[in-house]
């Protein structure tokens, strides 16, 4: 037995990532952001539809995260704990639903600082760029480099070219940001999909279902 | 020479190949599956559940029974005798090691 122990710590860790679940089913949350802010371009200012889209953001990101994870969680007891086995990780040290919802709200206040800050300069070009070295940080950052996943690297790298596209594109905001969040949604769930199906068959159901 | 001898105290228990794969894996994770294990270990069903014996007898792994939902799982879990036994394990290696170097 020749395994380097640290490289089955890092593959242990890798392990969450294997089935490409978590990305697909983030992606979906992504894609949702994506539509919401191009529905608020593309509707009348005033309308009913509009007030009722700007109400419903904060209602997106909480229940969008609360749910992103139980979703993940039911996928992988569905398809993947069957085929190769379970694992409990560690949480984080502060890793807590309330949290997660913590800082989605510290989320949206940052946002709602950075449309103010936008309007005192009269542009918001600049925003699409900004929200693409976010995502490419934390892809890059904390997946690729802490897990050792490197398909993270290319949808970090991916990010951060199409932000910087959009904020030179001269669209109006409302639909960089749509086409910024639905694009990265739409390949975030393509590598998911690429990934689980790839994982589908190569793992199939053991003949034997009973865990010994 | 009396340093080097220390080698000798090493946890044999720990030290066996298979089943310092199997302590590392769980020492990774808070808990992980029979099948889990089988995989990672590349260990037959029958060689795995053996080393997993002789850990629960020394107190090294907890091992339950449960469900995720309506499926069965074989649950193992490093105690904390088994997280001290394998840091010490690592402890001395690298200190036998660093000895010899």
């Amino acid at each position: 037995m020749q395994n380097n122990l640290s490289d089955v710590e890092q593959r242990v860790k890798r392990y969450w990532f294997k089935d490409g679940l978590g990305e697909l089913v983030a992606g979906g949350m992504i894609l949702l952001i994506g539509l919401y802010f191009a529905g608020q371009e593309w509707l009348p200012g005033g309308s009913m539809g509009r007030t009722l889209l700007q109400s419903s953001l904060v209602l997106l990101v909480i229940s969008g995260t609360l749910a992103t994870r139980w979703l993940v969680n039911a996928l992988k007891t569905r398809l993947t704990y069957p085929r190769t086995g379970y694992v409990e990780y560690e949480p984080g040290p502060k890793n807590t639903p309330s949290r997660r919802v913590f800082t989605a709200g510290i989320a949206i206040s940052v946002s709602a600082l950075l449309v103010m800050f936008g309007r005192s300069f009269g542009s918001f070009n600049w925003l699409p760029g900004f929200t693409g070295l976010l995502f490419g940080a934390v892809f890059i950052i904390l997946r690729a480099r802490s897990n050792g996943v490197g398909r993270f690297y290319i949808l970090g790298t991916f990010c951060i070219i199409l932000g910087m596209a959009l904020s030179f594109s001269g669209l109006p905001m409302g639909y960089s940001l749509g086409l910024f969040y639905g694009l990265t949604g739409i390949v975030s769930m393509l590598s998911g999909a690429i990934t689980l199906l790839r994982y589908l068959r190569e793992n199939p159901l053991p003949a034997e279902t009973n865990n010994e | 020479m009396n340093d080097l001898r220390g080698v000798t105290d090493l946890d044999r228990l720990i030290h066996e190949p298979a089943r310092l794969l199997i302590v590392t894996i769980l020492a990774s994770v808070v808990s992980a599956d029979f099948l889990f294990l089988q995989r990672e270990t590349g260990l037959t069903k029958g060689n795995l559940s053996a080393h997993l014996s002789k850990l629960e007898e020394a107190g090294y792994v907890k091992i339950e029974k449960t469900f995720k939902g309506k499926l069965p799982l074989t649950v193992c879990k490093l105690t904390n005798s088994g997280k001290k036994a394998l840091i010490q394990y690592r402890q001395q290696l690298q200190a036998f090691i660093d000895k010899t170097a």
